[in-house]
Protein backbone atom coordinates (compact mmCIF):
# COMPACT_ATOMS: atom_id res chain seq x y z
CA UNK A 1 0.00 0.00 0.00
CA UNK A 2 2.76 1.85 0.81
CA UNK A 3 4.73 1.66 -2.30
CA UNK A 4 1.30 2.60 -4.23
CA UNK A 5 1.22 5.77 -2.56
CA UNK A 6 5.18 6.67 -3.07
CA UNK A 7 4.64 5.34 -7.05
CA UNK A 8 1.18 7.83 -7.43
CA UNK A 9 3.01 10.54 -5.25
CA UNK A 10 5.79 10.56 -7.32
CA UNK A 11 3.80 10.39 -10.84
CA UNK A 12 1.71 13.16 -9.09
CA UNK A 13 4.37 15.83 -9.02
CA UNK A 14 6.56 15.02 -12.18
CA UNK A 15 8.39 17.38 -14.30
CA UNK A 16 7.55 17.68 -17.67
CA UNK A 17 9.04 17.92 -20.87
CA UNK A 18 5.82 19.77 -22.39
CA UNK A 19 6.19 23.05 -24.44
CA UNK A 20 3.80 25.90 -24.37
CA UNK A 21 3.06 26.39 -28.09
CA UNK A 22 0.77 29.07 -27.41
CA UNK A 23 -1.75 31.17 -24.76
CA UNK A 24 -5.20 32.39 -25.73
CA UNK A 25 -6.94 34.88 -23.45
CA UNK A 26 -9.93 36.98 -23.46
CA UNK A 27 -10.02 40.11 -21.86
CA UNK A 28 -12.76 41.94 -20.25
CA UNK A 29 -14.10 45.23 -19.65
CA UNK A 30 -14.37 46.34 -23.10
CA UNK A 31 -16.05 46.69 -26.49
CA UNK A 32 -13.98 49.51 -28.87
CA UNK A 33 -11.19 48.82 -31.09
CA UNK A 34 -9.06 51.57 -29.44
CA UNK A 35 -9.50 49.60 -25.88
CA UNK A 36 -8.30 46.71 -27.75
CA UNK A 37 -5.41 48.24 -29.43
CA UNK A 38 -4.56 49.41 -26.22
CA UNK A 39 -4.12 45.35 -24.54
CA UNK A 40 -2.09 44.47 -27.76
CA UNK A 41 0.12 47.01 -27.99
CA UNK A 42 0.64 46.31 -23.94
CA UNK A 43 1.00 42.24 -24.85
CA UNK A 44 3.58 43.58 -27.65
CA UNK A 45 6.25 45.01 -25.00
CA UNK A 46 6.45 41.22 -23.34
CA UNK A 47 9.88 40.55 -23.90
CA UNK A 48 9.40 36.60 -24.45
CA UNK A 49 6.26 37.37 -26.21
CA UNK A 50 7.00 36.39 -30.34
CA UNK A 51 3.57 37.70 -31.95
CA UNK A 52 0.05 38.48 -30.66
CA UNK A 53 -3.21 37.70 -32.65
CA UNK A 54 -5.81 39.90 -31.83
CA UNK A 55 -9.76 39.20 -32.49
CA UNK A 56 -11.33 42.54 -31.79
CA UNK A 57 -14.81 41.75 -31.95
CA UNK A 58 -14.95 38.38 -28.85
CA UNK A 59 -11.73 40.65 -27.33
CA UNK A 60 -8.96 37.83 -27.15
CA UNK A 61 -5.77 37.43 -27.94
CA UNK A 62 -3.21 34.72 -29.27
CA UNK A 63 0.14 35.16 -28.43
CA UNK A 64 2.94 33.29 -29.52
CA UNK A 65 6.05 33.15 -27.91
CA UNK A 66 9.70 33.38 -28.47
CA UNK A 67 11.46 30.18 -28.77
CA UNK A 68 13.40 29.21 -25.66
CA UNK A 69 12.46 31.73 -23.57
CA UNK A 70 10.82 31.62 -19.89
CA UNK A 71 7.28 32.49 -20.01
CA UNK A 72 5.88 34.39 -17.05
CA UNK A 73 1.67 33.86 -17.52
CA UNK A 74 1.05 36.66 -14.78
CA UNK A 75 3.41 39.19 -16.68
CA UNK A 76 0.66 38.64 -19.02
CA UNK A 77 -2.37 39.40 -17.28
CA UNK A 78 -0.44 42.22 -15.54
CA UNK A 79 -0.32 43.89 -19.26
CA UNK A 80 -3.78 43.40 -19.65
CA UNK A 81 -4.94 44.58 -16.36
CA UNK A 82 -2.14 47.86 -17.28
CA UNK A 83 -4.14 48.34 -19.94
CA UNK A 84 -7.14 48.85 -17.91
CA UNK A 85 -9.11 45.77 -18.36
CA UNK A 86 -9.28 42.31 -16.99
CA UNK A 87 -8.64 38.48 -18.06
CA UNK A 88 -12.01 36.82 -18.16
CA UNK A 89 -9.94 33.68 -19.84
CA UNK A 90 -6.88 32.04 -19.95
CA UNK A 91 -5.78 29.00 -22.24
CA UNK A 92 -2.58 27.21 -22.66
CA UNK A 93 -1.82 24.81 -25.88
CA UNK A 94 0.77 22.79 -24.74
CA UNK A 95 2.85 19.56 -25.91
CA UNK A 96 2.78 17.28 -22.96
CA UNK A 97 4.43 13.87 -23.04
CA UNK A 98 2.93 11.10 -21.54
CA UNK A 99 1.31 11.45 -18.36
CA UNK A 100 -0.90 9.84 -15.73
CA UNK A 101 -3.16 12.59 -14.46
CA UNK A 102 -4.86 12.11 -11.03
CA UNK A 103 -6.83 14.38 -8.62
CA UNK A 104 -4.73 17.28 -7.43
CA UNK A 105 -1.86 16.27 -9.69
CA UNK A 106 1.31 19.11 -9.88
CA UNK A 107 3.44 19.12 -12.84
CA UNK A 108 6.44 21.09 -13.20
CA UNK A 109 7.35 22.55 -16.51
CA UNK A 110 9.35 25.16 -18.39
CA UNK A 111 9.88 26.30 -14.29
CA UNK A 112 6.03 26.50 -14.31
CA UNK A 113 4.13 24.43 -11.79
CA UNK A 114 0.52 23.64 -12.57
CA UNK A 115 -2.22 21.97 -10.11
CA UNK A 116 -4.50 20.08 -12.26
CA UNK A 117 -8.00 20.17 -10.51
CA UNK A 118 -10.27 18.27 -12.44
CA UNK A 119 -8.41 15.30 -13.72
CA UNK A 120 -9.20 11.80 -12.19
CA UNK A 121 -6.72 8.97 -13.44
CA UNK A 122 -6.26 10.09 -17.35
CA UNK A 123 -3.99 10.33 -19.43
CA UNK A 124 -2.61 13.21 -20.73
CA UNK A 125 -0.28 13.45 -23.92
CA UNK A 126 0.75 15.32 -27.05
CA UNK A 127 -1.54 18.87 -27.91
CA UNK A 128 -3.58 19.56 -25.04
CA UNK A 129 -5.44 23.19 -23.70
CA UNK A 130 -5.49 23.70 -20.00
CA UNK A 131 -7.33 26.64 -18.40
CA UNK A 132 -6.01 28.42 -15.70
CA UNK A 133 -8.84 29.45 -12.84
CA UNK A 134 -6.86 31.55 -10.76
CA UNK A 135 -7.94 34.74 -9.34
CA UNK A 136 -6.81 37.44 -12.12
CA UNK A 137 -6.90 34.66 -14.67
CA UNK A 138 -10.82 34.69 -14.57
CA UNK A 139 -13.37 36.96 -13.72
CA UNK A 140 -14.08 37.99 -10.36
CA UNK A 141 -17.40 35.90 -10.42
CA UNK A 142 -16.16 32.94 -11.48
CA UNK A 143 -13.34 33.31 -9.18
CA UNK A 144 -15.75 33.88 -6.37
CA UNK A 145 -17.30 30.99 -7.46
CA UNK A 146 -14.39 28.50 -7.48
CA UNK A 147 -13.05 29.67 -3.90
CA UNK A 148 -16.69 28.51 -2.26
CA UNK A 149 -15.48 25.43 -4.17
CA UNK A 150 -12.44 24.57 -2.73
CA UNK A 151 -11.51 24.65 0.56
CA UNK A 152 -7.50 24.66 -0.71
CA UNK A 153 -5.54 27.60 0.56
CA UNK A 154 -3.02 27.15 -2.78
CA UNK A 155 -6.20 28.48 -4.75
CA UNK A 156 -6.72 31.39 -2.74
CA UNK A 157 -2.98 32.23 -2.39
CA UNK A 158 -1.55 31.35 -5.77
CA UNK A 159 1.70 30.05 -3.93
CA UNK A 160 2.33 26.27 -2.70
CA UNK A 161 0.71 25.76 0.92
CA UNK A 162 1.12 22.98 3.26
CA UNK A 163 -1.80 21.55 1.06
CA UNK A 164 0.68 20.97 -1.67
CA UNK A 165 4.08 19.92 0.31
CA UNK A 166 3.05 16.31 0.03
CA UNK A 167 3.51 16.75 -3.69
CA UNK A 168 6.82 17.59 -3.44
CA UNK A 169 6.31 21.20 -4.05
CA UNK A 170 8.31 23.80 -2.64
CA UNK A 171 6.55 25.87 -0.29
CA UNK A 172 5.63 29.23 -1.75
CA UNK A 173 6.25 28.45 -5.70
CA UNK A 174 3.62 29.99 -7.98
CA UNK A 175 0.93 27.36 -8.73
CA UNK A 176 -1.18 27.86 -11.41
CA UNK A 177 -4.34 25.96 -10.82
CA UNK A 178 -5.85 24.44 -14.22
CA UNK A 179 -8.72 22.28 -15.67
CA UNK A 180 -8.43 20.53 -18.94
CA UNK B 1 -37.09 69.85 -20.01
CA UNK B 2 -39.71 67.52 -21.05
CA UNK B 3 -38.04 67.23 -24.42
CA UNK B 4 -35.10 66.41 -23.25
CA UNK B 5 -35.78 64.02 -21.09
CA UNK B 6 -37.80 61.97 -23.69
CA UNK B 7 -34.87 63.01 -25.79
CA UNK B 8 -32.58 61.08 -23.36
CA UNK B 9 -34.98 58.11 -22.83
CA UNK B 10 -34.95 57.48 -26.70
CA UNK B 11 -31.43 57.20 -26.89
CA UNK B 12 -31.10 55.29 -23.66
CA UNK B 13 -33.00 52.45 -25.33
CA UNK B 14 -31.66 52.15 -28.84
CA UNK B 15 -29.62 49.68 -27.68
CA UNK B 16 -26.55 49.33 -29.90
CA UNK B 17 -22.77 49.37 -29.81
CA UNK B 18 -21.76 52.54 -27.82
CA UNK B 19 -18.78 54.13 -26.66
CA UNK B 20 -17.44 55.50 -23.60
CA UNK B 21 -14.94 58.18 -24.35
CA UNK B 22 -17.51 60.91 -24.12
CA UNK B 23 -16.61 63.91 -25.41
CA UNK B 24 -17.38 66.79 -22.69
CA UNK B 25 -17.29 64.44 -19.32
CA UNK B 26 -14.55 61.69 -18.10
CA UNK B 27 -15.87 58.22 -18.05
CA UNK B 28 -15.05 56.22 -14.93
CA UNK B 29 -12.11 54.69 -16.99
CA UNK B 30 -8.74 55.52 -17.18
CA UNK B 31 -5.60 55.59 -20.36
CA UNK B 32 -3.51 52.86 -19.84
CA UNK B 33 -0.58 52.77 -17.80
CA UNK B 34 2.19 54.34 -19.98
CA UNK B 35 0.14 55.89 -22.42
CA UNK B 36 0.55 59.54 -23.58
CA UNK B 37 -2.23 61.39 -25.05
CA UNK B 38 -1.91 65.05 -26.83
CA UNK B 39 -5.49 66.82 -27.53
CA UNK B 40 -6.11 69.65 -28.82
CA UNK B 41 -9.59 71.35 -28.18
CA UNK B 42 -10.93 74.52 -29.53
CA UNK B 43 -14.09 76.40 -28.85
CA UNK B 44 -16.23 79.09 -30.27
CA UNK B 45 -18.69 80.45 -28.23
CA UNK B 46 -21.38 83.30 -28.23
CA UNK B 47 -20.90 85.68 -25.76
CA UNK B 48 -24.75 86.82 -25.50
CA UNK B 49 -24.13 90.22 -23.31
CA UNK B 50 -21.21 91.57 -25.58
CA UNK B 51 -22.72 90.07 -28.45
CA UNK B 52 -19.25 88.79 -29.88
CA UNK B 53 -18.02 85.41 -30.96
CA UNK B 54 -15.24 83.88 -28.09
CA UNK B 55 -12.82 81.17 -29.46
CA UNK B 56 -11.03 79.33 -26.75
CA UNK B 57 -8.03 76.78 -27.83
CA UNK B 58 -6.85 74.43 -24.96
CA UNK B 59 -3.95 71.98 -25.50
CA UNK B 60 -3.51 69.05 -23.31
CA UNK B 61 -1.39 66.52 -21.86
CA UNK B 62 -2.68 63.33 -20.94
CA UNK B 63 -1.04 60.68 -18.85
CA UNK B 64 -1.91 57.46 -17.67
CA UNK B 65 0.22 56.76 -14.86
CA UNK B 66 -0.62 53.42 -13.81
CA UNK B 67 -3.95 51.50 -14.31
CA UNK B 68 -5.81 53.61 -11.70
CA UNK B 69 -4.31 56.90 -12.12
CA UNK B 70 -4.44 59.40 -14.81
CA UNK B 71 -3.48 63.12 -14.79
CA UNK B 72 -4.26 65.51 -17.08
CA UNK B 73 -2.25 69.19 -17.67
CA UNK B 74 -4.10 71.88 -19.88
CA UNK B 75 -3.19 75.06 -20.99
CA UNK B 76 -6.42 77.44 -22.01
CA UNK B 77 -5.85 80.53 -24.20
CA UNK B 78 -8.81 82.65 -25.57
CA UNK B 79 -9.82 85.51 -27.31
CA UNK B 80 -10.90 87.98 -23.75
CA UNK B 81 -10.01 90.95 -25.64
CA UNK B 82 -9.16 90.37 -28.94
CA UNK B 83 -6.17 88.73 -29.17
CA UNK B 84 -5.63 85.37 -28.43
CA UNK B 85 -4.14 85.48 -24.79
CA UNK B 86 -3.06 82.91 -22.62
CA UNK B 87 -5.50 83.00 -19.58
CA UNK B 88 -4.55 80.20 -17.43
CA UNK B 89 -4.42 76.58 -17.35
CA UNK B 90 -5.43 73.65 -15.51
CA UNK B 91 -4.76 69.86 -13.75
CA UNK B 92 -6.71 66.84 -13.08
CA UNK B 93 -6.28 63.87 -11.90
CA UNK B 94 -8.37 60.82 -11.97
CA UNK B 95 -8.61 57.74 -9.58
CA UNK B 96 -9.83 54.48 -10.81
CA UNK B 97 -11.14 52.86 -7.38
CA UNK B 98 -13.28 49.83 -8.37
CA UNK B 99 -13.72 48.20 -11.60
CA UNK B 100 -15.68 45.21 -12.21
CA UNK B 101 -14.77 43.80 -15.53
CA UNK B 102 -17.34 40.77 -17.79
CA UNK B 103 -16.31 40.19 -21.09
CA UNK B 104 -18.08 43.17 -23.26
CA UNK B 105 -19.30 44.87 -19.17
CA UNK B 106 -18.20 46.80 -17.06
CA UNK B 107 -18.70 48.82 -13.63
CA UNK B 108 -16.35 51.57 -12.74
CA UNK B 109 -16.43 54.36 -10.37
CA UNK B 110 -13.17 56.76 -10.30
CA UNK B 111 -12.49 59.93 -8.05
CA UNK B 112 -11.73 63.39 -9.65
CA UNK B 113 -9.93 66.54 -9.00
CA UNK B 114 -9.40 69.23 -10.90
CA UNK B 115 -7.40 72.37 -10.16
CA UNK B 116 -7.43 75.93 -12.80
CA UNK B 117 -5.83 79.11 -12.78
CA UNK B 118 -7.08 81.93 -14.85
CA UNK B 119 -7.08 85.36 -15.56
CA UNK B 120 -10.08 86.25 -17.36
CA UNK B 121 -12.84 88.72 -15.69
CA UNK B 122 -15.06 87.41 -13.95
CA UNK B 123 -18.71 88.36 -15.87
CA UNK B 124 -20.80 86.23 -13.92
CA UNK B 125 -20.91 83.59 -10.72
CA UNK B 126 -21.55 80.02 -12.91
CA UNK B 127 -18.27 78.44 -11.96
CA UNK B 128 -16.68 77.75 -15.30
CA UNK B 129 -13.32 75.96 -14.43
CA UNK B 130 -12.60 75.44 -18.59
CA UNK B 131 -12.83 79.06 -19.43
CA UNK B 132 -13.49 81.74 -16.89
CA UNK B 133 -12.92 81.13 -13.14
CA UNK B 134 -9.49 79.74 -11.09
CA UNK B 135 -11.17 77.35 -8.70
CA UNK B 136 -10.96 73.52 -7.72
CA UNK B 137 -13.76 70.56 -8.43
CA UNK B 138 -13.97 67.30 -6.82
CA UNK B 139 -16.07 64.89 -7.57
CA UNK B 140 -17.31 60.95 -8.32
CA UNK B 141 -17.91 59.40 -11.44
CA UNK B 142 -19.55 55.70 -12.40
CA UNK B 143 -19.65 54.17 -15.57
CA UNK B 144 -21.64 51.23 -17.02
CA UNK B 145 -20.98 49.39 -20.14
CA UNK B 146 -23.32 46.83 -20.89
CA UNK B 147 -22.43 44.72 -24.33
CA UNK B 148 -22.97 47.93 -26.20
CA UNK B 149 -24.61 50.61 -23.95
CA UNK B 150 -22.06 52.92 -21.96
CA UNK B 151 -23.85 54.73 -19.49
CA UNK B 152 -21.67 57.53 -17.27
CA UNK B 153 -22.94 59.89 -14.60
CA UNK B 154 -21.19 62.21 -12.22
CA UNK B 155 -21.23 64.69 -9.10
CA UNK B 156 -18.84 66.85 -8.09
CA UNK B 157 -18.24 69.93 -5.87
CA UNK B 158 -16.86 73.12 -7.31
CA UNK B 159 -15.38 76.32 -5.02
CA UNK B 160 -13.79 78.93 -7.25
CA UNK B 161 -11.44 81.20 -5.56
CA UNK B 162 -9.96 85.12 -7.20
CA UNK B 163 -8.46 84.57 -10.87
CA UNK B 164 -5.14 86.07 -10.64
CA UNK B 165 -5.93 89.19 -11.95
CA UNK B 166 -9.69 89.77 -11.08
CA UNK B 167 -11.37 88.92 -7.94
CA UNK B 168 -14.92 86.91 -7.84
CA UNK B 169 -16.74 89.94 -6.71
CA UNK B 170 -20.51 88.24 -6.47
CA UNK B 171 -19.85 87.50 -2.71
CA UNK B 172 -18.15 84.35 -0.78
CA UNK B 173 -21.49 82.91 -0.16
CA UNK B 174 -21.78 81.70 -4.25
CA UNK B 175 -18.28 80.22 -4.64
CA UNK B 176 -19.71 76.57 -4.02
CA UNK B 177 -21.66 74.90 -6.35
CA UNK B 178 -22.78 71.18 -7.17
CA UNK B 179 -21.88 69.72 -10.79
CA UNK B 180 -23.72 66.58 -12.46
CA UNK B 181 -23.61 64.75 -15.63
CA UNK B 182 -25.55 62.19 -17.43
CA UNK B 183 -23.34 60.52 -20.47
CA UNK B 184 -24.59 57.77 -23.12
CA UNK B 185 -22.91 56.85 -26.44
CA UNK B 186 -23.37 54.85 -29.52
CA UNK B 187 -21.51 53.21 -32.02
CA UNK B 188 -22.69 54.00 -35.78
CA UNK B 189 -20.14 52.41 -37.49
CA UNK B 190 -17.98 49.95 -38.04
CA UNK B 191 -21.19 47.21 -37.82
CA UNK B 192 -18.83 44.84 -37.31
CA UNK B 193 -15.27 45.11 -36.34
CA UNK B 194 -12.91 43.15 -38.18
CA UNK B 195 -9.96 45.23 -37.84
CA UNK B 196 -7.70 48.21 -36.32
CA UNK B 197 -7.89 50.16 -39.20
CA UNK B 198 -11.75 50.89 -39.40
CA UNK B 199 -13.04 54.07 -38.92
CA UNK B 200 -14.74 54.44 -35.82
CA UNK B 201 -17.97 56.36 -35.29
CA UNK B 202 -20.02 57.32 -32.13
CA UNK B 203 -22.84 59.97 -31.40
CA UNK B 204 -23.03 61.06 -27.92
CA UNK B 205 -25.64 62.85 -26.18
CA UNK B 206 -24.37 64.50 -22.87
CA UNK B 207 -26.25 66.44 -20.28
CA UNK B 208 -24.08 68.51 -17.82
CA UNK B 209 -25.65 70.83 -14.81
CA UNK B 210 -24.73 72.86 -12.42
CA UNK B 211 -26.34 74.41 -9.08
CA UNK B 212 -25.23 77.20 -6.81
CA UNK B 213 -25.00 75.72 -3.34
CA UNK B 214 -26.32 79.04 -1.88
CA UNK B 215 -29.49 80.66 -4.02
CA UNK B 216 -30.44 77.12 -5.91
CA UNK B 217 -29.78 78.50 -8.78
CA UNK B 218 -28.42 75.94 -12.08
CA UNK B 219 -28.07 75.77 -15.39
CA UNK B 220 -28.06 72.57 -17.25
CA UNK B 221 -26.98 72.09 -20.66
CA UNK B 222 -27.32 69.68 -23.83
CA UNK B 223 -24.46 68.75 -25.72
CA UNK B 224 -25.05 65.99 -28.29
CA UNK B 225 -21.21 65.13 -30.60
CA UNK B 226 -19.76 63.05 -33.07
CA UNK B 227 -16.27 61.41 -32.50
CA UNK B 228 -14.27 59.79 -35.42
CA UNK B 229 -11.46 57.55 -34.13
CA UNK B 230 -8.75 56.63 -36.77
CA UNK B 231 -6.63 53.76 -37.02
CA UNK B 232 -8.21 52.85 -33.12
CA UNK B 233 -5.40 55.37 -31.83
CA UNK B 234 -6.91 58.97 -33.31
CA UNK B 235 -9.99 60.60 -32.28
CA UNK B 236 -11.91 63.88 -33.83
CA UNK B 237 -14.65 64.95 -31.54
CA UNK B 238 -17.47 67.89 -32.69
CA UNK B 239 -19.60 69.17 -30.52
CA UNK B 240 -22.26 71.47 -29.69
CA UNK B 241 -23.35 72.70 -26.36
CA UNK B 242 -26.36 74.59 -25.98
CA UNK B 243 -28.13 75.37 -22.24
CA UNK B 244 -32.02 74.28 -21.73
CA UNK B 245 -32.05 76.05 -18.10
CA UNK B 246 -30.58 78.87 -17.80
CA UNK B 247 -31.69 80.42 -14.16
CA UNK B 248 -27.45 80.18 -13.47
CA UNK B 249 -26.45 82.90 -15.77
CA UNK B 250 -23.53 82.90 -18.23
CA UNK B 251 -22.64 85.46 -20.45
CA UNK B 252 -20.58 82.31 -22.98
CA UNK B 253 -23.98 79.93 -22.66
CA UNK B 254 -23.51 77.95 -26.40
CA UNK B 255 -20.86 76.70 -28.56
CA UNK B 256 -19.37 74.47 -30.78
CA UNK B 257 -16.45 72.60 -30.01
CA UNK B 258 -13.69 70.53 -32.22
CA UNK B 259 -11.26 68.70 -30.76
CA UNK B 260 -8.50 66.11 -31.93
CA UNK B 261 -6.60 64.22 -30.09
CA UNK B 262 -3.64 61.34 -30.65
CA UNK B 263 -2.55 58.66 -28.17
CA UNK B 264 0.51 56.59 -27.71
CA UNK B 265 0.60 53.53 -26.43
CA UNK B 266 3.16 52.52 -24.83
CA UNK B 267 5.30 55.66 -24.40
CA UNK B 268 8.12 54.73 -22.79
Amino acid sequence: MKNIFLIAAVLSCLTSAAQIKKVSLQASGLTCSMCSNSILKSLKTVDFVDKVDANIKTSTFDIVFKPGKNIDFDQLKNKVEDAGFSVADFRIVMQFDPLLLNKDSHITSAGITFHFLNTINQTFQGEQVIRIIDKGFVSAKEYKKNSKLTALECYKTGIAEPCCIQYGIKKGTRIFHVTI
Amino acid sequence: MRIIVITVLLFSFKMATSQELYVYTEPASNMAAKNIGLRLTNILMRDKVAKKNRFFITPELMWGISKKIMVHATVLAGNGSNDLLLNGGSVYLKYRFLSNDEVHRHFRMAAFGKYSWNNSDIHDYAIQLNNQNTGYEIGLIATQLHHKVALSASASFLHVTDNINNKFAFGNKLRNAVGYTVSVGKLMLPKEYTNYQQTNLNLMLELLGQSNLYNGYSNLDVAPAVQFIFNSRMRIDLGYRFPVVTKLHRYNDRGTLLRFEYNFFNAY
